[in-house]
């Protein structure tokens, strides 16, 4: 059969150059990209040193400040990128000059945007710049439409540092939409020490998960001054056993000799099997030879976890738990097996820390 | 002139105490992971190394271990301030027990950082 050779040259030529054109265009694009990167790298090694140098000045010497308000845009993503990174002067510095590009106002109006993620991107810009100021704005995006604006206004809160941010993300913890723990103990971590006096009165200010979460913040921190209102939840059998078995972790985490009897209390007492494990535990934090003798009735304990778990707190006691763990491994009782599992952790795993009250 | 040898991965962070540094009269050198630091710490015996912990290839302490395990006494003494996120008490106690000379906190203050440089150098050598 017969083609005609003309349409068909016509055909591949076609094909052909618009090949071409789509190389042309894909290369063209790519150079462009390319440029477009070549000059932002260039522009950010021009204004990371202007950054740097208003970090140098010193305020008191009354030498000119860099013009910050004219420079490029690219200069607030560069104050961003270093804000979490300092504390003190220099971030009080840098915060002003967010503020003084009129960064901070227009994040304050953002925070209102029909767009939820214009108002997740304000509200964590706000965390980072602004630090104590818009507190009471930042806050009320903890309660927004949009979980991921909510989850973004916590965090904020915990960069931002103030400390009465502990209330409001406190609160958050309730209800349906109430925020996960994880996202508002991280927000609460991020405040730091200055959040301590607020937690503890939140202690017994809060109720349910929200006061779950405030005693294993306190034990995170180590707060000492927190331990007689710890020891009270824990002794108190009408309180949750949540917040029970969060008092006793923090209280291990604290390590007061004081609470070594509301600990073997909550082990020799409470039917709830999870509950004597974090007193055990805690009790081998602690460190306290008073422990040996319960921990030691630990052993004999119905549920597996919880004999598991008094040997590995005999085995931190120091030697005087260690030698009754090991006359109990010798034996062929039921905890004979947790106490040999313990004392060979002991022997070849890696070196536990001696606990502060182990003599 | 006193050469202060900067190692951490994080380029933000270098480039700023590479600058703090620099104003102070020293000369500094960047690398950007701990076992290029070590070499270059090998290479250039610097006065001071200021020395990241969390880092890829070679975390910080191990650099520390490193530089006072070495067979050259001089670099072996080599002062080490850590600037790390890792600044509780047990870290401490690792940090200082692989050699570390001092600490300084992240997120960290630059005038603190330059008081413990001045403070980690011998007298006389920040000119400016």
């Amino acid at each position: 059969m017969n083609v005609p050779l003309a349409p068909v040259l016509l055909a591949g030529a076609a094909v052909t150059g618009l090949v071409v054109v789509l190389l042309c265009a894909v290369a063209t694009a790519h150079l462009l990209r390319g440029r477009r990167r070549a000059r932002d790298v260039q522009r950010k090694r021009e204004l990371t040193p202007l950054v740097h140098a208003l970090l140098d000045d010193d305020p008191a010497d009354g030498a000119p400040r860099a013009d910050v308000v004219g420079a490029h845009a690219d200069l607030d993503a560069i104050v961003l990128e270093l804000l979490p990174q300092l504390r003190g002067t220099d971030r009080q510095v840098l915060r002003q000059v967010l503020a003084e590009r009129g960064v901070v106002p227009r994040a304050v109006a953002d925070l209102s945007a029909r767009k939820s993620w214009r108002r997740g991107r304000a509200v964590t810009l706000l965390g980072s710049a602004a630090g104590t100021d818009h507190l009471a704005a930042m806050a009320a995006l903890l309660d927004d439409r949009s979980p991921e604006v909510r989850c973004a206004a916590a965090r904020a809160l915990g960069k931002a540092g103030d400390p009465a941010a502990v209330a409001p993300l406190l609160r958050a913890t309730r209800g349906g939409t109430g925020l996960p723990h994880g996202v508002v103990g991280m927000a609460l971590l991020d405040l730091g020490a200055a959040a301590l006096p607020a937690l503890r009165d939140a202690l017994t200010a809060s109720r349910g998960n929200a006061r779950e979460l405030v005693a294993e913040l306190l034990g995170v921190h180590g707060d000492a001054s927190a331990t007689a209102a710890l020891e009270g939840l824990l002794r108190d059998a009408a309180e949750d056993l949540p917040v029970r078995r969060a008092a006793a972790t923090a209280l291990g985490r604290i390590g007061s000799p004081t609470s070594t009897e509301p600990l073997v209390a909550a082990l020799t007492n409470s039917p709830d099997h999870r509950l004597q494990r974090a007193a055990a535990e805690a009790l081998g934090r602690v460190g306290d030879p008073v422990a040996t003798v319960p921990l030691l009735a630990g052993l004999a304990a119905p549920d597996v976890a919880v004999r598991s778990v008094c040997a590995d707190a005999l085995a931190r006691l120091g030697g005087e738990g260690r030698t009754a763990l090991q006359e109990v491994a010798g034996g062929t009782g039921a905890a004979a097996p947790v106490a040999r599992a313990a004392l060979d952790e002991l022997l070849a795993g890696p070196r536990r820390p001696e606990p502060a009250g182990a003599r | 002139m006193t050469h202060v040898l900067v190692v951490d991965d994080d380029p933000v962070i270098a480039d700023l105490v590479a600058f703090r540094l620099g104003r102070m009269g020293l000369e500094v050198s960047v690398e950007r992971d701990g076992e290029a630091g070590l070499a270059a710490a090998r290479q250039l015996r610097p006065d001071l190394v200021v020395l990241d912990w969390m880092m890829p290839r070679m975390n910080g302490l191990e650099v520390c271990r490193a530089l006072r395990e070495d067979d050259d006494a001089g670099l072996a003494r080599t002062p080490v301030l850590l600037l790390t996120a890792k600044a509780q008490e047990p870290d401490l106690e690792r940090g200082f027990a692989a050699g570390a000379t001092d600490f300084v906190a992240k997120p960290f203050s630059t005038r603190e950082l330059v008081s413990r440089v001045t403070a980690a150098l011998p007298p006389g050598s920040v000119v400016a």
